[in-house]
């Protein structure tokens, strides 16, 4: 009885499909390929680069023209995350620019940070 | 060939449409229950002659029986929803800035019986291809004619922006706007923000500044609709017919609204605007202005506040005070906020009850010589009159209190009170510089010529004055933080050398004019301990402040910071007398209320702005050689422009930016630069430099942002391109990248000469 038990819970266990809480797909929308986006502190953004190598990526205030923050980067070749933060930006509406270590754009779009 | 120069500036500016505008006439009454009283005095200006231009005008909550109208409307187009003839409130109309200016100047106002304010508001800008102006809320509004679900519309209205406001799914909340819909958007069925998706028959504004405000709690067209709330649902409509969770006005082409799914492809409409009074509309390229007459008696006190150009007159409110019991107390009420061009109306913050002001004294002829004037002092230029006790006693309770006389046809005006004797006179000071004609009176026969004095058979009568508590307006910033940056903006290394160079040049005892100087409203602000003498203390001061060392004042709140100033006492300040001048902080001024139409102009400068960046400016006519021309040149225009660079990455743990200069051709002696930085996140560590030209370096930790900067106050060290400023922060919490942690905003330059260079960051 305790063999027929034991096979029986084997083949049950056996038989149950693995339940595996699918996980929601990123979302990973090149924020490059799309004109403007509304972003909050620590949001991420994704990017695709063309090959590995050293990148910057440069917030400048819409209104004057005048660059508010860069960050040099060693991206890999394909999709990039990067996180954004927002809380130290006394702008609203800004440019972010991608360039590679030539300063040849790759992406510009605007972003909205209030 | 200046004519020729003239007429291609003129064609430049009206092709490029500099400076737009829209001018305000001067306040005024009105007779109740009149009609077709002048209402003109507003124009618009500098808007391309050829353009199209959207133009609003408005009664901002119009007394019952107010209305305007225009007599003249040649070349006019009323929007949609308007007419151009008969009585308005608020009409919208489109045309040339000249047609628009012709109509302007032929604006009639009728009033009603009721008194009160009559607020009239113009706002125009080009006319927006595509868009429709609503002149009842002031917000902007965009058909899309591409069907889409509703969830999506309302995320794509919200990426979108116009005119610097963020777009969002239309949402009705008036008769009027629902009509505005209906009459401007060809398509049937259209979304608006409201569902019921989170629970069903709960009706809730989906988007924009009423996001959240149930309208409705039950499904039918009257169920559950809630008092005070906007419903317009068809018969037997909302049904939930199939799970529908999603409304749209305009159902079938009529003019009511429907649930539906969201499947649904409609068209939508995207709304741009959060306010609910367009006179607070806040959109750029958009400009508007507005007086607040009145109707009849009303007590009314309207502000003009001149901060110069650079500084957001929207950030601050303003309210009302009266000066009672030695304390300044507040009068009940909300506060004001400034308009973009400094304006403010407290009339309904000012305290209308009068209270004793003194007492009158006023004559007739009598029997009995009550009265005594004692021959001119020449030297003191007054008269010294005495009124017999007798005549006082027991009937003014505190005889100092006389304060004004009308004697015969001799005087009748103030009086300065003297002294008081019980058993003998009582005794007032007329001040005038012209003396009485005793003999040429109309009284003479009551008026006797004695040896030093003229005796009077007058009869005294006493009255109390009335008058309204004296008031102030106070200024408040709406927020701090905001605040000390805009402060670090105002007092920067271009001040500092400036003052330096004022007092280099200007002579050890600071008593003659370096010239880095050339303005009284300059020598005040630098002089910082307020002593009525600009000298090396301040400049050490200054460079204390600069350096992060001790702030110029005991707190960063607006009224250690600011300056308010009469206009009238402003312009006359000058190089000579500054000294002799009030100068301390405030954001409170008193103001007198006269008449029933009080405007008073204020002036607002800075502890520290010697440069005057952020500063009204003198008027011409008023200052003399020390010209706005000169002071405009000298401060406010920024002719040179130096470069800088910036970058940032983490380097073994540490966040480090660097700062690099490039003056070009410009002889450097100062650099400012603001880094912003999210303290939640970052720790600050140090500041390393690389400089030139042996200057003092500060990097001082302001909390939220770091100061950084250079400043060469003697010598002939300039800072030159090997200038670098490298910040090092310790992350609080691992990151893994910088993108934002850190900002620029304010920067700043100055050369040799003292001249403001613009720093370009890229």
């Amino acid at each position: 009885m305790k063999k027929i038990i034991l096979i029986s819970l084997i083949l049950l266990v056996g038989c149950t499909k693995m339940e595996i809480e699918p996980t929601p797909p990123p979302t990973t929308q090149n924020i490059f390929n799309v004109k403007e986006s509304r972003v909050i502190d620590g949001q991420d953004i994704y990017f695709q680069l063309p090959t590995a190598g050293v990148y910057t990526l440069t917030l400048i205030d819409k209104e004057t023209g005048q660059v508010i923050g860069r960050e040099r980067f060693t991206g890999k070749v394909g999709e990039n995350i990067k996180k954004i933060y927002t809380n130290s930006i006394q702008s609203q509406y800004l440019y972010l620019l991608l360039e590679d270590v030539t300063k040849t754009e790759i992406g510009k779009t605007t972003i909205i940070t209030k | 060939m200046k004519n020729l120069f003239v007429t291609l500036l003129f064609l430049l500016t009206s092709f490029l449409g500099f400076g737009q505008s829209v001018s305000a006439p001067d306040s005024k009454s009105f007779l109740p229950s009149t009609n077709g009283q002048d209402g003109s005095g507003f124009s618009l200006n500098g808007f391309s002659s050829t353009s199209t231009l959207l133009a609003s005008i408005s009664l901002i909550n119009p007394l019952s029986g107010t209305t305007f109208y225009l007599n003249t409307t040649s070349g006019l187009t009323a929007a949609s929803g308007f007419t151009l003839s008969g009585n308005k409130t608020r009409l919208v109309v489109t045309g040339t800035m000249a047609d628009i200016n012709t109509a302007l100047a032929s604006l009639k106002v009728n009033t009603g019986s009721i008194v009160g304010n009559v607020q009239l508001s113009v706002a125009a800008t080009v006319n927006p291809i595509g868009y429709f102006y609503n002149g009842v809320n002031g917000h902007f509004y965009k058909p899309i004619s591409t069907g889409a679900t509703y969830t999506n519309a309302r995320a794509a209205s919200l990426l979108t922006t116009f005119k610097g406001q963020q777009g969002y799914l239309v949402t009705i909340t008036s008769a009027s706007e629902d009509q505005f819909i209906f009459n401007n958007v060809p398509q049937s069925n259209i979304w608006f923000a409201l569902t019921d998706e989170v629970e069903e028959a709960r009706w809730t504004i989906d988007a924009g500044p009423e996001k959240g405000t149930l309208i409705k709690i039950n499904n039918g067209q009257l169920n559950g609709n809630i008092p005070g709330q906007y419903n317009n649902w068809a018969g037997g409509e909302p049904n939930n017919s199939g799970n529908e969770d999603y409304a749209v006005t305009k159902w079938s082409g009529g003019s009511q609204w429907n649930d539906l799914p969201n499947h649904f492809s409609c068209a939508y409409v995207i709304e741009y605007g959060t306010w609910t009074n367009p006179d607070d509309a806040t959109f750029t390229e958009f400009y508007t202005n507005s007086v607040t007459h009145s109707n009849g008696d009303v007590l009314r006190a309207s502000f003009n506040i001149d901060f110069g150009s650079n500084v957001d007159e929207t950030k601050f409110t303003a309210k009302g005070y009266t000066y009672t019991n030695n304390n300044w107390n507040v009068v009940n009420g909300t506060a004001r906020q400034l308009s973009g061009l400094g304006k403010v109306d407290l009339t309904s913050l000012l305290d209308t009850a009068r209270v004793s002001n003194g007492v009158r004294a006023t004559t007739t002829t009598g029997g009995v010589e009550w009265c005594v004037i004692y021959d001119y002092d020449a030297t003191n230029q007054r008269y010294r009159v005495g009124i017999d006790s007798r005549e006082v006693n027991g009937i003014v309770s505190n005889p100092s209190m006389i304060s004004s006389l009308q004697l015969f046809d001799l005087w009748n005006g103030p009086v300065t009170f003297n002294s008081y004797d019980s058993n003998g006179w009582t005794e007032v000071y007329i001040y005038t510089s012209t003396q009485f004609n005793f003999s040429g009176s109309s009284f003479a026969s009551n008026i006797r010529s004695g040896n030093g004095f003229n005796a009077l058979t007058a009869e005294f009568s006493f009255s109390p004055i009335l008058a309204y508590k004296p008031h102030g307006i106070e200024l408040t910033h709406s927020n701090q933080t905001e605040l000390n940056t805009l402060y670090n903006s105002i007092v920067t290394v271009s001040d500092v050398f400036l003052a330096f160079k004022e007092l280099a040049d200007g002579g050890i005892f600071g008593n003659q004019s370096g010239m880095g100087l050339t303005n009284g409203i300059q020598y005040m602000n630098a002089d910082v301990d307020g002593n009525g003498v600009f000298n090396e203390n301040d400049t050490y001061k200054l460079l204390q402040h600069l350096t992060g060392v001790q702030s110029l004042s005991q707190s960063t709140t607006l009224t250690y910071l600011m300056k308010l100033y009469n206009k009238s006492d402003y312009d006359a300040i000058t190089t000579s007398n500054w000294g002799t001048k009030f100068n301390s902080t405030r954001n409170l001024i008193p103001f007198t209320l006269g008449g029933l139409n009080n405007t008073y102009n204020i002036n607002v400068t800075w502890l520290g702005d010697v440069n005057l960046s952020h500063s009204a400016q003198q008027s011409v006519s008023a200052i003399g050689t020390n010209s706005v021309r000169s002071m405009s040149l000298m401060t406010n225009s920024v002719s040179t422009e130096i470069n800088a660079s910036i970058v940032g990455e983490i380097n073994n743990d540490k966040v480090i930016i660097t700062i690099l200069l490039d003056p070009l051709q410009q002889a450097v002696v100062g650099t400012q630069f603001q880094l912003n930085y999210d303290n939640t996140k970052l720790k600050f560590e140090k500041v390393d430099f690389v400089t030139n030209g042996n200057p003092m370096n500060y990097g001082t930790n302001k909390g939220t942002f770091i100061n950084i900067g250079s400043l060469i106050t003697g010598g002939n060290g300039v800072l030159d391109k090997t200038t670098e400023y490298k910040i090092v922060f310790t992350p609080i919490s691992p990151i893994t990248n910088i993108l934002g942690l850190t900002s620029i905003s304010t920067t700043d330059a100055v050369n040799k000469d003292g001249k403001q260079l613009k720093v370009k960051l890229n």
